[in-house]
């Protein structure tokens, strides 16, 4: 009763607490707003230089069908290579501090494990029919990626959440079964590499790093350039997807691995 | 202006929602509150135009989701202390 009573006050300190803090929050941001610019008003320095350039110039510059993939590939394309390599180092960071030591008793437990979160036949037969449509998207996000949303970040989540799903259904065991965490994790360095290879190929031929319409691949005539960069883009957001569905799948077994099922 | 008042609410939304994780007593249901966290941040996205930030959203709130969930069910406790 008086633990009740303790933890009703430790409740209430806590409420009041929040709402002076969200006052306070609220109170700060309406004085700051003041000074910022509305939404997508022209006079602003981030409209009116920059992204007239971008507008003016980005299909002269680099050739791609969509302006908003010239920027993020492109002009921006060592903010994504990076963008990889910090997802991969997530990952590492993930296993080095999760990962338990003892493999032998965890090979044991892997054979009769069902994850069995929630058991229910009706979900599981739903998740059963809505696996495939998921990768199915995922493959059309990726290889939509340049032309419309989406990309290799959102095609890798997609991928990897229907592996998520496999696992979560009891008794549903296919190949991908078999991915241990240091597989997706090797799987995932794999990714990051596509990407940087992707970027030194056009070296090879006189082209900057990343260039993509300087891709060793077929004529170089000016018609080809458009056709050149797609492939690129392609090519980029392949490794983009390996690197997240292995990140994600590896951290996923991480923390499996530590979880017992079996109350 | 309309869509002025749908943001307005959806960001009220936004901050209750936000209480209600941090208020409520149960693991399980909190995690699912923040479902509709993620949610409503991917309909703020979506009328600021940011369309690819939105998508990034929901694909990651989902996946985010089944992780709180294997870790609650990792630690055996669906009570906050």
């Amino acid at each position: 009763m008086e633990k009740h009573l303790h933890r009703r006050k430790q409740r209430k300190k806590r409420i009041i607490a929040m709402i002076i803090l969200i006052i306070a929050v609220a109170a700060s941001t309406f004085e700051l707003a003041t000074f910022l610019p509305t939404i997508g008003e022209l006079n602003t320095p981030a409209n009116s230089y920059i992204s007239e350039y971008y507008i003016e110039n980005a299909v002269e510059d680099t050739h791609s069908y969509n302006i908003v993939t010239a920027v993020l590939a492109d002009y921006r394309g060592f903010d994504t290579l990076f963008e990889t390599c910090v997802m991969f180092l997530s990952g590492i960071t993930a296993m080095m501090v999760l990962s338990t030591k003892d493999k032998v008793s965890k090979s044991i437990e892997k054979k009769s494990d069902d994850v069995n979160i929630f058991e229910s036949d009706i979900m599981d037969n739903a998740f059963r029919i809505i696996i495939p449509i998921i990768m199915i998207y995922g493959i059309y996000v990726l290889a939509h990626g340049e032309i419309s949303l989406g990309g290799g970040f959102q095609a890798g989540a997609l991928l990897a959440s229907a592996y998520l799903l496999d696992k979560i259904i009891p008794g549903f065991r296919t190949v991908l079964d078999r991915i241990t965490e240091e597989f997706a994790l090797v799987v995932a360095g794999v990714g990051s590499f596509i990407y940087l290879s992707t970027g030194l190929l056009p070296m090879f031929n006189g082209g900057n790093f990343l260039e993509y319409g300087k891709l060793p691949f077929g004529s170089k005539s000016i018609e080809t350039v458009g056709y050149l960069h797609s492939t690129g883009i392609l090519l980029i957001e392949v490794g983009v997807t390996i690197c997240v569905a292995g990140v994600i799948i590896a951290i996923l077994e991480v923390v499996l691995e530590r979880t017992s099922f079996d109350e | 202006m309309p869509i002025l008042i749908l943001e307005a609410i959806l960001l009220i939304a936004l901050i209750f929602v936000a209480m209600g994780i941090i208020i409520g007593q149960e693991l399980l249901p909190g995690v699912i509150i923040y479902c509709a966290f993620s949610f409503i941040a991917m309909l703020l996205y979506t009328i600021i135009g940011a369309a690819d930030v939105a998508f990034t959203e929901a694909v990651i709130g989902t996946v985010s989701t089944v992780y709180f969930v294997i870790a609650i069910k990792s630690i055996n406790r669906s009570h906050k202390k």
